[in-house]
């Protein structure tokens, strides 16, 4: 999903640039306010960021005969919200442009926009959604994580379309040919993200549902009714 | 009391759906399985008729000097990201006396 460095004409770059910075500067506020409000957050939002670091290293295969890799940005966006997983993003994208060169500094405000930023919000509405309804809390983080992988990918479409409109049918005809790269190679790979990010809500809400319930991730219900569904009683126990 | 697998179960088929498609589109044809990073800019190239080979960096960048040493940058990358996750796991199953299920 990384737009390279240079691909983008530098006008693009300053305009996703200017885009980006309101919410890193937004994330930077958030995490101030909430490690001087209680240092107990931090480790989940180290596991968050450590998906973002793994999922996004992992050049998988997929059904176009090509590779491409999760974001493993819905956890973050659902526990954290959309401005503190900017800044986690912006983390992992920093790294992989100063020492892979996946991705670039030039290009970096678009790749945040796409991944960072686009992509949470996309999954954070589904959240939002989903939150306080009957719909069973692991299928919420696997759509919210599935969306938000799926929709970094039309952003960047979109951005690569915006710069290279083509030469008959313009934007549109662009954005048309590169969704079908990006968003077909990467239907297989959101869904088994979302599978594994549900899995791992899993785990924590068995071990450290408390955290959860304090920032108010899902309601006290749900996340109750869920660890119980995760014990089944045997027919001898009944 | 016996555990609900459902969801590592559901995991575990959509892992395996996953490598069996690979393995039938890698036998079904001469797939490269490049990054579509690589496969978007040929498409710049072909809608554009800019050639991929004239772009260059607006801003100079580090690049690993061959494949090994980018995958393995890669792994680095993955393996902070393993680390973080084993020691928060760990740290939350040992506040929780070790066991898994409180």
């Amino acid at each position: 999903m990384h737009i390279m460095e240079g691909f983008l004409p530098w006008q693009w770059c300053i305009v996703w640039w200017l885009i980006a910075l309101p919410f890193l500067i937004m994330g930077i506020l958030e995490l101030r306010a909430m490690m001087r409000k209680d240092r107990e957050y931090l480790p989940l939002l180290g596991v968050c960021g450590a998906f973002i670091f793994i999922l996004s290293a992992l050049k998988l295969p997929s059904v176009t005969g090509s590779c491409s890799h999760p974001t493993g940005t819905g956890l973050s966006t659902m526990c954290f919200g959309v401005f503190i997983t900017s800044i986690v993003g912006a983390i992992v994208l920093l790294f992989q442009a100063l020492l892979l060169a996946h991705g670039g500094l030039s290009t970096m405000g678009a790749n945040m926009v796409s991944m960072a930023i686009g992509g949470p919000i996309a999954g954070y509405v589904v959240y939002r959604l989903l939150k306080d309804t009957k719909v069973n809390i692991y299928v919420t983080v696997f759509l919210v994580t599935a969306v938000a992988d799926l929709v970094t990918y039309v952003i960047t479409s979109f951005e690569l379309a915006l710069a290279y409109p083509a030469q008959v049918g313009g934007i549109l005809a662009s954005f048309e040919a590169f969704f079908a790269i990006f968003a077909i190679t990467q239907v297989p790979l959101a869904i088994v993200e979302g599978c594994i990010l549900a899995l791992v809500f899993k785990y924590i809400v068995q071990l450290k549902p408390e955290i959860l319930e304090k920032m108010n991730v899902f309601s006290n219900e749900q996340i109750e009714k869920a660890r119980m569904a995760q014990e089944l009683v045997s027919p001898a126990e009944v | 009391m016996i555990r609900n697998w459902t969801l590592e179960l559901i995991t575990v088929i959509a892992v395996l759906a996953f490598i069996g498609i690979f393995l039938m589109v890698s036998a079904g044809g001469t797939h490269e399985f490049s990054g579509s990073d690589d496969v978007g800019s040929q498409k710049i190239a072909e809608l554009t008729g800019v050639s991929v080979n004239s772009i260059q960096p607006l801003i100079p960048q580090y690049i690993p000097p061959s494949g090994e040493i980018e995958s393995s940058l890669f792994a680095l990358q993955a393996s902070f990201g393993g680390l973080i996750l084993g020691l928060v796991f760990g740290y939350w199953v040992g506040q929780a006396g070790g066991k898994i299920i409180t």
